[in-house]
């Protein structure tokens, strides 16, 4: 599958908040813990050899499941690869919770649903869309319906 | 992508005819695992055996990405943003391709036929703008990367409407702006719900929200609101932390209080007033002094320019006012439109 690649190594680049070097373990048998500069941003997480400028690879963040594996490691799982982790390993567990946190939030689909919560929330507290002053309440990104899973809708059967 | 020190790769070739198909393997082989384009590769002839010199810094290895989840995103369940018909111009060659397109948050997806189980690609909207082409073809425009030696995305819709729709649903896919919109409701809704509540002293100041929604919001998710660039902070925009706001209602306080700190995580600044405004409160907006009692305080003062900011880009990121920009992009929209009329 192609990709924009090019400019996703200028977003790695981009100052982030949460930039650590963990060890990082791949997925698959035999694949070894490896220390690596991981980098969120936006709805990536970057990993890059020490002291490397571009990444050797990015994570999209959606779609997935982020866990505890024990005090100081978490892992995360793609929906549809359940079994396959790849696995951080943090310096604390102060740390370890940080990630976990961060990499929960860093997804679109999260904040999609915190924004029809809160639109649905508004609106029934005051009775006013708060999206329509801007003029995007028709807007797809921000409708309700885009909040449930599983909707059978024309445009998602591909 | 890692450099590889490789300095040079030898073949020992021993008959002629040979030469040409193991040359085209070799260059197959290596396009699998690296980027290499045609002018990195000398060819010595030498006898029997050929050289292959790579430059050390040409060869590098393509970036990985979680491509299985990235595709299955791309066509499970979640509901897309947008999807459609659009013609775009092939990466190597000129010729149009009719594609299957999908927007899903800040990717856009591009498949062969509607109903092909696997996208042929994706275009990462981050640090981006679009813009209407003034090109021969009718319907046109381009997503632009601010990056440097970056492609050009050229689409063209079917007609003048399809092109409308996706120009908006573009220019609003990056992170940073759902992120903004994410802020914004936040905001909203603790306003409404310490004026439910009643509970905290200062949340019945008879702020009006005109005035509320020209705060400056210095981030660079703002000022780039409409390039959704993640490039270049402005130098403005350092992160004073903002404080996890009073809420009367506790079920949802936590997670609130969670975003709020993920704000401060994200690099995100909300509620801090301009410098020239500064009364000493700079933090929260339940504790914004600076709004209490004062009218719309007109035109906020513009943030500095965002260093690498297009000058001919339509979005102009020059205002980090949420409203303002909205106001800005429709009446670009209007234009162009209007433009387009004319040259009927």
């Amino acid at each position: 599958m192609r990709f924009n690649e090019k400019e996703m190594v200028s977003l790695s680049r981009q100052p982030s908040e949460m930039a650590a070097e963990l060890g990082m373990r791949g997925p698959k048998k035999g694949d070894v813990v490896k220390r690596r500069l991981v980098k969120l941003v936006v709805n990536f997480l970057f990993y890059f050899r020490i002291d490397e400028e571009e990444p050797i690879g990015a994570l999209l963040l959606e779609q997935c499941r982020v866990e505890k594996e024990d005090k100081q490691t978490f892992s995360i799982a793609f929906l549809d690869e359940a079994e396959r982790k790849y696995v951080f390993e943090c310096d604390s567990e102060d740390q370890c919770k940080e990630w976990i946190d961060a990499i929960i939030k860093a997804s679109y689909e999260f904040m999609r649903k915190n924004l029809i919560f809160y639109r649905t929330e508004i609106h029934r507290l005051t009775g006013k869309d708060p999206l329509e002053q801007y003029g995007i309440s028709d807007e797809a990104r921000f409708q309700v319906s885009n909040g449930l899973q599983a909707l059978p809708r024309e445009t998602s059967t591909l | 992508m890692a450099q590889n020190d490789l300095g040079f790769v030898i073949c020992w070739i021993f008959e002629a005819k040979k030469i040409a198909l193991n040359v085209y393997r070799m260059c197959s082989l290596i396009r699998q695992y690296t980027i290499v384009t045609p002018s990195d590769i000398f060819i010595l002839l030498n006898s029997n055996f050929f050289f292959f010199f790579f430059l050390g810094e040409q060869i590098k290895e393509r970036m990985k990405l979680n491509e299985r989840s990235v595709a299955h995103y791309a066509t499970c369940d979640s509901p897309p943003d947008k999807t459609g018909f659009l013609f775009k111009k092939g990466e190597r060659h000129t010729a149009y391709h009719r594609r299957w397109f999908v927007l899903k948050g800040n990717m856009l997806f591009y498949f062969e036929d509607r109903d092909s189980r696997e996208p042929i690609g994706v275009i990462v909207l981050e640090g981006c703008t679009v813009e209407l082409c003034e090109s021969v073809e009718e319907f046109a425009f381009a997503i632009k990367f601010d990056c440097a030696k970056s492609k050009v995305y050229k689409l063209v819709a079917e007609n003048q409407a399809s092109m409308e729709s996706w120009v908006k649903a573009l220019s609003r896919a990056s992170f940073d702006y759902m992120r903004l919109v994410v802020k914004e409701l936040e905001r909203q809704l603790e306003e409404v719900q310490e004026a439910a509540g009643g509970g905290v002293g200062d949340g019945q100041q008879g702020r009006p929200k005109p005035a509320l929604l020209n705060q400056m919001v210095q981030s660079r998710s703002a000022s780039s609101f409409l390039s959704s660039s993640a490039s270049s902070l402005s130098s403005s925009s350092s992160t004073p932390s903002m404080t996890a706001p009073q809420m009367a209602q506790k079920s949802h306080q936590e997670e609130v209080q969670l975003i709020s700190r993920s704000s401060k995580e994200n690099g995100v600044t909300w509620s801090k007033p301009p410098a020239s405004w500064a009364n000493g409160s700079g933090e929260g907006a339940p504790s914004c002094a600076v709004w209490e009692g004062s009218a719309d305080p007109g035109v906020p003062p513009v943030p500095p320019r965002r260093r690498g900011a297009s000058l001919e880009s339509p979005v102009s990121p020059g205002t980090g006012c949420f409203s303002k920009l909205h106001d800005w992009y429709g009446k670009e929209v209007m234009e162009l439109r209007e433009l387009w009329l004319q040259s009927q």
